[in-house]
């Protein structure tokens, strides 16, 4: 089993190094950045499992973020914070496995809209379970300060990366790469499709049950609108796209991407910088359909190239 | 066109003159959702703010615990209508603009996720557009709410009001949205402790594209108030079908939504005699009141939001007052802001932990077109009536 | 229960059954005929609102023709984009798969484009108009001419979109493309011409119904996404390109939308909707409707 060294050891690196850099730089608006920069890694990592490996593109996997945090939420007093995060983490993977076996039949655009709609029925039932308790938002007091919460968030991104990174080694992702190239003569060459699927739909909903708890300990607050928010299921997908969502390297370099440009924009051109995002958005799967690895190995080659041209 | 110019111009003048060398601008730093969700919510709270910042410079600038005259520079960010963004645009204003003091985001969610900010830091800061009873459980020392309009002293008050029309039955309809579902759970018990029956009673969620089903029920059971306990997007829905149907109740309450400009344009006429949450009317005594309400109209062409803009601007008068006592200090302001009187467009506001202690709760009628305190009595601009047919 | 037997339920849910058919109608022949999925469909409605609430408060013109001016505005919008975006997509050698899943993105990035261009051009203030507002008297019911206005106008539309395409050649051709795409080249069917037609009725369709939307909603940037939802949630339910079948689950979510509420309560409004939605695609994955066809 051999790790090369772009595809496999170059996101855990960039996940690992800058986990231990951005501290350094030694005060809480860093600090802040990395935690979401690593929530979102961790998140479409996770995303890949299913969407970027088997090619069926979720378009809600909030609803796991949405299940972890609300399962902190309620368990919130009666047992210690990490056992409810992970309390959070096993219910949004139980939820994943229930639902993923009429839901991962579905397929094609059908299974796109699906998971949406999933998503927001989830939500809604969340907002009638709320009212019928009486509760109208909840605020969580004295939680975890950001310094721990961002190791753990650095945590999630690592295993993530290396979730992505091992599951393509394993018979589960060629089996899943397999699905999605041609399901049916996966089917007839011995995978079997509908465990395969299910096992990644699964693994796919675990670290986001535990990032979802990790959000609402950030804010303290929980309400089911913000939580299930549809607009985190398109931010994950267009993170993946945007760095190419074949590999581990993808969701990473996307994150990067994204995180970094909103950071320099967002502050004075809010509007601009959602413009830009749109142009971007478009001008990769145009042009650019590999994301931002994709062009990263167009260059790379060509660097390689060069000595080569140069000696003719 | 020609006279505001010349303010315009009479006021850089005096800026120019005013600012002496090298006394550097005050930065203010807020979030506030200038795309998703909220972002139509913003903009009352965000006019307020500019309107201020304006005023404070034409002025001269802020004045710095009675020492210096500082230019205001608003730093504001937008958190795309999501708390945990707010979180870290604070952390951003505290630890890397290194701003010198802050005003409040819109929305309760928002206040919420950033109090354990400001409170990390030491840094104080004057909330404004964030009701809840949970706000109290908020440790007191950084952040101060300005609102009166928490729902349980809401309760209390609807039911006096109530009573005070003569009313026996109502009808209650909750958005499922957090401020909906927190009002309507205190009305119960005080409906009931009164004697008032809740013949109707409904939630529905806040995508609801349709109420005819839920109005048809309410006209059956003819009561003699409807609290909508809606938001501006469902309360317009509430308005369409209620003319419709022609719904007679004499009482009809429309929670969030008629205090806002575009809402009223909308309705016109057939809004006259809507009741709505709101405890400040331009149409009293105080001066304060009417030079914000005309300086708003002037320089955007509509009225100020009766709540949001209200809120925010009264937080920014409270902020100057303390910043003209105290300087720009955190533990001198927080001392000033946690035991001072402040003189604002609602009356006399003095904090007691985190809530205003003074301002009671009240309610606004639309009246021929006019907003009027109707309720309490003590400060009411314009008596309760009943709500003239729909036009 | 003789609320169950009123007309006034009736008629409101035969006035969102039939806006939801007619906006979904739009969005199903482009996906129908390209297998483009247009999630910036309820960006166009929210185009369509401010196009009526602008030539309302500046020109005093009537939504009847405001309608027209938004899905003339809203089609250009198409034409450009279908040249400027899409007719290279479309002739490439591209998967099925493949194209469903960039049109989605890129549709993501549009509707990301015209939500913030035009809070840039206008503001995140939600607008309002007093158009069309006195009440007609039917009998029991009574109903404001704005409402009128929609149901005549998105029940009209959409009958005469589905004779259009049974009987005329034009819509032979697009009811061909969407039944098999390969075979229509062979016979000879100007597919791009077809394609065309498909995509910029689509986007006007949208524009005119968010004209007559707008009269009775606020209207804002960021209004559209539910309309969005809507109209996946009731294409799907009637059979991706199934343009009949999208007709009558638009129907049938009005009919949910009021008398599901009015039979339960409302707030399980939502819960029921997409409740429906999960259990018909879990039962039959191919939608409510969906003839089998070949591809």
């Amino acid at each position: 089993m051999s790790l090369n060294f772009s595809r496999d050891a170059l996101p855990l690196l960039l996940v690992a190094v800058g986990a231990l850099c951005l501290p350094l730089l030694g005060n809480d608006y860093y600090l802040g950045v990395g935690f979401t920069l690593f929530g979102w890694v961790a998140l479409a990592q996770s995303w890949t499992l299913v969407s970027g490996l088997a090619g069926y593109i979720s378009l809600g996997h909030v609803v796991f973020a949405g299940i972890g945090g609300y399962l902190l939420v309620l368990t919130w007093g009666a047992v210690p914070i990490w056992l409810g995060a992970i309390v959070g983490a096993v219910g949004a993977g139980l939820f994943a496995l229930l639902v993923g076996l009429p839901v991962m039949r579905v397929r094609g655009p059908y299974f796109v809209i699906l998971t949406f709609g999933l998503a927001e029925f989830a939500k809604y039932v969340v907002i009638n379970i709320e009212s019928v308790l009486g509760k109208f938002s909840r605020l969580l007091l004295g939680g975890p300060a950001l310094q721990d919460l961002y190791w753990v968030m650095a945590a999630l991104a690592l295993v993530g990366t290396f979730s992505v990174v091992v599951v393509r080694r394993l018979r589960l992702g060629a089996g899943l790469i397999a699905i999605r190239e041609d399901e049916t003569a996966a089917g007839t060459l011995g995978v079997p499709t509908m465990r395969f699927k299910l096992i990644a739909f699964a693994l796919s909903a675990l670290l986001p049950g535990l990032v979802g708890a990790m959000f609402v300990l950030r804010t303290g607050y929980f309400e089911p609108l913000q939580a299930f928010d549809p607009i985190i299921s398109f931010t994950i997908v267009t993170m993946a796209i945007i760095g190419g969502s074949e590999d581990a390297r993808g969701p990473v370099l996307g994150a990067i991407f994204l995180v970094l440009l909103s950071e320099l924009l967002w502050s004075n051109f809010p509007q601009v910088y959602m413009v830009i995002l749109g142009v971007l958005l478009i001008g990769f799967v145009l042009f650019a359909p590999n994301g931002v690895s994709g062009l990263l190995d167009r260059l790379a080659s060509r660097s390689l190239q060069r000595p080569g041209v140069g000696l003719v | 066109m020609m006279k505001s110019l010349m303010i315009l111009a009479a006021a850089a003048l005096a800026v120019a003159w005013a600012s002496p060398s090298g006394a550097a601008d005050v930065k203010i730093g807020y979030s506030i959702a200038k795309t998703g969700l909220f972002a139509p919510a913003a903009p009352s709270q965000i006019n307020a703010y500019n309107l201020w910042a304006e005023q404070v410079n034409a002025r001269g600038g802020l004045n710095i615990g009675g020492k210096e005259k500082r230019k205001i520079k608003l730093v504001q960010y937008d958190d795309q209508s999501s708390p945990g963004n707010a979180v870290r645009i604070y952390e951003k204003l505290i630890t890397q603009d290194k701003v010198d003091l802050l005003l409040s985001p819109w929305g309760t969610p928002h206040h919420f996720a950033i109090a354990s900010v400001v409170e990390r830091h030491k840094f104080p800061m004057i909330g404004s557009t964030a009701s809840s009873v949970q706000l109290r459980s908020m440790k007191p020392g950084n952040i101060w709410f300005t609102t009166a309009a928490i729902p349980d002293k809401l309760a209390a008050a609807m039911v006096g009001l109530l009573k005070n029309a003569g009313v026996k039955t109502v009808a209650i309809l909750t958005n499922q949205l957090p401020f909906g579902q927190e009002n309507k759970k205190f009305l119960m018990p005080a409906l009931k402790a009164a004697d008032i029956k809740v013949v109707v009673d409904s939630d529905y969620p806040p995508n609801i594209k349709d109420m005819t089903a839920i109005l048809a029920k309410v006209k059956a059971a003819r009561p003699d108030a409807i609290l909508a306990l809606a938001y501006p997007g469902d309360s317009i829905l509430y308005m369409n079908k209620a003319r419709e149907l022609g719904l007679k109740a004499k009482f009809q309450y429309v929670m969030v939504g008629p205090a806002i400009g575009f809402w009223r344009g909308m309705f016109k006429n057939a809004a006259s005699g809507i009741v709505t949450l709101g405890h400040w009317s331009p149409h009293g005594e105080n001066a304060r009141a009417q030079a914000f309400y005309a300086a708003y109209l002037e320089k955007f062409k509509e009225e100020p939001d009766y709540l949001d803009s209200v809120e925010a601007w009264v937080s920014t008068e409270i902020l100057e007052q303390a910043v003209a006592k105290a300087g720009l200090d955190k533990d001198k302001l927080r001392k000033v802001i946690s035991t001072s009187n402040f003189d604002t467009i609602i009356g006399r506001v003095q904090f007691d932990g985190v809530q205003n202690a003074v301002t009671p709760t009240g309610f606004l009628q639309i009246q021929d077109g006019n907003i009027h305190i109707v309720w309490p009595k003590s400060r009411a601009t314009a008596k309760w009536q009943a709500k003239p047919g729909w036009k | 229960m003789d609320i169950l037997l009123s007309g006034q339920l009736l008629i409101a849910a035969l006035i969102i059954g039939s806006i939801y058919g007619l906006v979904a109608l739009g969005l199903n022949l482009i996906y129908g005929t390209m297998r483009l999925l247009n999630i910036a469909y309820g960006d166009l409605v929210m185009i369509g609102g401010y196009v009526g609430y602008w030539l309302f408060t500046l020109a005093a013109i009537s939504p009847i023709i405001a309608m027209l001016v938004a899905g003339v505005l809203t089609g250009l919008l198409g034409a450009a984009l279908y040249f400027g975006l899409f007719r290279r997509q479309l002739s490439g050698r591209q998967s099925i798969e493949r194209i469903e899943a960039n049109s989605l993105l890129i549709f993501f990035g549009i509707s990301i484009i015209i939500q913030n261009v035009t809070a840039l051009a206008f503001s995140a203030t939600p607008r309002t108009y007093n158009a069309l507002d006195s009440l007609v008297q039917i009998g029991e019911i009574s109903i404001t001419q704005s409402r009128m206005a929609a149901l005549l106008v998105c029940l009209g539309l959409s009958i005469f979109i589905v004779f259009f395409l049974r009987l005329s050649p034009l819509g032979l051709s697009i009811r061909a493309l969407i039944q098999n795409r390969t075979a229509s080249q062979i016979v000879g069917i100007d597919v791009n011409r077809v394609q065309l037609f498909a995509f910029v009725t689509g986007f006007a369709l949208a524009g005119l119904a968010g004209a007559l939307i707008g009269v009775t909603e606020q209207i804002s940037p960021f209004m559209g996404f539910p309309f969005t939802i809507v109209a996946f949630v009731v294409i799907i339910l009637g059979g991706l390109g199934n343009l009949a079948g999208g007709l009558l689950a638009g129907m049938l979510l009005g009919i949910i939308e009021t008398y599901g509420v009015a039979l339960t309560s409302a707030n399980l409004r939502s819960i029921l909707i997409y409740g429906v939605f999960i259990l018909v695609l879990v039962l039959r994955p191919e939608g409510l409707l969906q003839k089998r066809r070949m591809t």
